[in-house]
């Protein structure tokens, strides 16, 4: 062998350095070394475009994805299998039937949808997705994007032109920003001709008007996130304690009515049982966006506005301000050690331990501590409930839950699918299709729809659910909500950015100013008048203040 | 050579009018590629740089200028403007200082520990090849996924370091290692220097093993000490590469991003915002794109004198 290689070792070296020799002699055609780089280039050009057809046709190629069913005897299986009957046999002017019949005449488009990445992909991936494949022949490609991307990225595709979204799951409050800049299209002329009206009317009132602006519906809302608060009954019940805390404070231990009165609750239970039990847990690590939500919530529950109307001058280092930090603050001091550290998920692990009497947060909340959701393995990564059984759920205190982000499917205004896109976006969320999809257990969608919150399916999912559906219901009624104009992006980071410096020790007084300041600066940037013109059609909103909520303009839906 | 065979060919010898006048053309497009060719082999690579470096480069220029912000239609002229909101910003000014902090911080304590790993190792010892891979590992992956796993091990409550820690001191460690100061900016150094530590090893190890024996040995016999021979032979003959260790360190130590991103997003409040991440959360967070390019001029700017001293002293040696 090796006096093999040394042969051709020598023969390679041989040959290179005539062809080298040649080369620099200039005896080598130019012309063809010319050729050859011309073909090399033409080659690449054509294996580009090859490559990204391959990437786009993907979906199609890779055939229709498995639908995941329940069992056709559980609530969940008869709420799929009613989906699919409303898509396939009528009712006729129904919108998912609708959407599903002129679907079917588009067939050859892929839809691009942008979903936020993790637990809330895996609804498309695993049902909606492919079930609209196997109903109309339209795959689409699942785009998992963290949280602010979702902002962010639809934005930057925008601005470089390239098309690559058709559906974006965004904030309803990212509305104006994406509206105004072109982002988004608005959806009123394919509602005109496809939707079912009355599907419209099925939206809690709350809901309804969310995906509106500048008199334009710009998508369909799609899910529901009122914070609400969910207690320990037997904690809160418990007759020694109960005892204990008149003894204290000479009045009844119950589910909170007010924030100050929250904060003593939960000071008063981990007094109490610590390091067993703690009052509360908070989610308030840097942009987890637990901060911007509870600020804002408490805020307005203590009289705050956001700008002087007139100067648009924020408001923030107000008495409403330094009170709002004040119980924070007393929560925090209340809480389970690591508050700070806290995400939403890590808050839940702490919450289904038992470690917790009461938090408030997200709807999927309900559903976990009565272990509904962890008979998903997909959901495996919050333990097991402790508390199944023992949970109640109240409006939060103050009255006023936010109504935290919340999801709207939008149109990309540079979809090249846009109709099958709309048609997608009118059949996931009509009123059977999106009850299958709000009750899956790992779902993280919550119900929205008044069919949602009265459906017998839904309602046998556990023994409380009933109070827990009527809870969201009428924290929907009482709702306020993220402050939706454009600029929200930054306004809301100032927030957080000012809570966490709180947290980490700075002067409530001087984060307050500093993010005032902040906001002013964001203010003069967008322009006084064009935010002014959008804050006064903020406060028209229902939910922009607590004495402007659904139930105080007389629109709020009762259930039992 | 076909071109020179058919210049060779005269016009009308045996070849017809047509083919004399596709000799002729071919005749003159030989020449014209002979005599331009270095300037056509160049060519691809100039338009490359053109395209993707002055062109930018040149765009930025212009976008420094006016109001390029994803939320203002138009692009108005506006000057400095965008240069002042920097410059009055004092988030910026934060980035800035951390910035220099930071940076400083990890450079020094990588140095500190990949010289004293490479001292360590630079003599064979049994087990050295398990050793090494080992200590190197950290340098393959990703900053994002350095950035997760330091996250998860600090995080309170459910992170085991103050669990260890306390179990280690027999008393209740409590730290905040992400929420608080000065413990967050430690976690950050000590995420990073995780990470690059073996970076300055493997370079400083290359500088050990590639000085002579025979000044050692030489060194033995004039009886120095262990000290005196690190001191007086080895830094000497290391500090050149040391050198370059440093600067490749601290040219990437100031884009420090990642692990920032991840372990404490800027926060608490902007306590940890390095200027890549200031400049990240101008340009593609807010998308006040004006903003963000002229932070990133001010930066350059500011980074310049730091890059001319270290490229000064690298190119010292060699022109001496």
């Amino acid at each position: 062998m090796s006096g093999g290689s040394g042969w051709d070792e020598r023969e390679f070296h041989t040959g290179l350095s005539e062809d080298v020799d040649a080369w620099l002699r200039g005896e080598t055609s130019r012309r063809t070394f010319l050729t050859r780089l011309a073909q090399l280039i033409g080659g690449a050009a054509v294996a580009g475009p090859a490559a990204a057809m391959g990437s786009a046709d993907r979906a199609s190629a890779a055939g229709p994805a498995k639908v995941e069913l329940a069992p056709p005897d559980t609530p969940l299986g008869k709420a799929q299998a009613a989906a699919v009957a409303a898509s396939t046999q009528g009712p006729t002017d129904g919108s998912a039937y609708r959407a599903v019949q002129a679907a079917k005449k588009l067939k050859g488009a892929t839809l691009n949808v942008t979903y936020e990445s993790g637990l809330q992909a895996l609804e498309p991936k695993n049902y909606s997705g492919p079930q609209w494949q196997a109903l109309t022949g339209i795959p689409q490609n699942v785009i998992e994007l963290p949280h602010p991307d979702q902002y962010s990225k639809p934005i930057a595709e925008h601005i470089a032109n390239s098309g690559a979204y058709d559906i974006l799951d965004i904030e309803p409050a990212w509305i104006p920003s994406l509206a105004n800049g072109g982002v988004i299209q608005p959806i009123d002329e394919f509602v005109a001709r496809y939707m079912n009206p009355a599907d419209l009317d099925d939206y809690h009132p709350l809901y309804k008007f969310l995906p509106t602006y500048k008199g334009k519906r710009w998508g369909v809302f799609d899910d529901g996130d009122e914070l609400c608060l969910y207690y320990r009954k037997d904690v809160i019940g418990d007759p020694k304690l109960q005892q204990a805390y008149k003894a204290k404070y000479g009045q009844a231990l119950r589910v909170p009515q007010s924030w100050d009165e929250y904060s003593q609750v939960a000071q008063f239970i981990t007094d109490q049982l610590a390091p067993n039990v703690y009052g509360t847990a908070n989610f308030r690590k840097a942009g987890s966006p637990g901060n911007q939500f509870a600020f804002v919530q408490e805020f307005r529950a203590n009289g705050g506005v956001f700008f002087d109307p007139q100067t648009m001058k924020a408001q923030l280092h107000s008495p409403a301000g330094l009170k709002t930090f004040e119980q924070m603050m007393a929560q925090n001091k209340a809480s389970v050690p690591g508050n700070n550290d806290l995400d939403a998920v890590a808050q839940w692990v702490a919450w289904l331990q038992g470690k917790v009497a009461m938090i408030y947060s997200w709807p999927p909340t309900g559903r976990m501590s009565e272990n509904y959701s962890q008979r998903s393995k997909s959901i495996n990564f919050v333990p097991k409930s402790e508390i199944a059984g023992k949970v109640g759920y109240a409006p939060m205190p103050g009255g006023h839950g936010e109504m935290a982000s919340g999801y709207v499917k939008s149109l990309a205004a540079g979809s090249k699918n846009a109709e099958a896109a709309y048609l997608f976006m009118q059949w996931v969320t009509s009123p059977p299709v999106s009850l299958a999809r709000v009750m899956l257990p790992y779902t993280l969608r919550d119900p929205y729809r008044l069919s949602h919150f009265k459906s017998p399916l839904y309602r046998s999912l556990w023994p409380a659910a009933v109070e827990y559906l009527v809870t969201l219901n009428n924290s929907s009624n009482e709702a306020v909500l993220d402050m939706i104009m454009p600029g929200w992006q930054d306004y809301a980071l100032s927030i957080d950015r000012m809570c966490t410096a709180v947290w980490a020790g700075q002067d409530p007084k001087a984060a307050l100013q500093r993010a005032a300041g902040e906001w002013d600066a964001v203010t003069q940037k967008l322009g006084v008048e064009k935010q002014r013109d959008a804050y006064q059609q903020f406060m028209k909103l229902p939910g922009a203040y607590p004495d402007h909520t659904i139930a105080t303009m007389g629109l709020g839906v009762k259930l039992t | 050579m076909g071109h020179h065979r058919a210049a060779e060919i005269p016009s009308g010898a045996g070849v017809s009018g047509r083919g004399s006048r596709i000799f002729g053309r071919r005749s003159t497009l030989s020449a014209w590629v002979d005599r331009h060719f270095g300037v056509l082999l160049v060519l691809p690579a100039v338009v490359l740089i053109v395209l993707l470096s002055a062109y930018p480069l040149v765009y930025s220029l212009w976008v420094d200028v006016v109001n390029y912000d994803f939320q203002i239609p138009g692009h108005d002229f506006v000057g400095w403007q965008n240069f002042k909101d920097v410059v009055v910003d004092p988030v910026a000014a934060t980035a800035l200082v951390n910035t220099v902090v930071l940076s400083s911080a990890v450079v020094a304590v990588e140095l500190v520990l990949g010289l004293l790993l490479a001292v360590a190792m630079v003599r064979p010892f049994r087990g050295r090849g398990i050793v090494m891979p080992i200590v190197i590992m950290p340098l393959f992956m990703s900053p994002a996924i350095v950035g997760q796993f330091w996250g998860l091990l600090l995080q309170r409550p459910f992170g085991p370091t103050d669990y260890v820690l306390s179990q280690l001191l027999g008393r209740p460690v409590t730290i905040s290692w992400l929420t608080e100061a000065p413990w967050n900016y430690i976690a950050v150094v000590l995420a990073d220097a995780w990470q690059w530590t073996p970076f300055m090893f493997v370079i400083l190890l290359a500088g050990f093993t590639s000085i002579s024996h025979e000044l050692y040995e030489a060194g033995q016999l004039d009886g120095a000490s262990p000290w005196h021979t690190f001191y007086k032979i080895s830094l000497p003959l290391v500090a050149p590469i040391l050198l370059l260790a440093v600067a490749f360190r601290l040219l990437d130590a100031v884009k420090l991003f990642d692990i920032i991103y991840i372990m404490t997003g800027g926060g608490p409040g902007t306590t940890t915002y390095t200027a890549a991440f200031y400049l990240y959360e101008k340009g593609f967070q807010e998308f006040h794109l004006s903003q963000a390019t002229a932070g990133s001029w001010i930066f350059l700017i500011l980074t310049i004198p730091v890059i001319s001293v270290l490229v000064r002293r690298l190119l010292r040696p060699e022109t001496a």
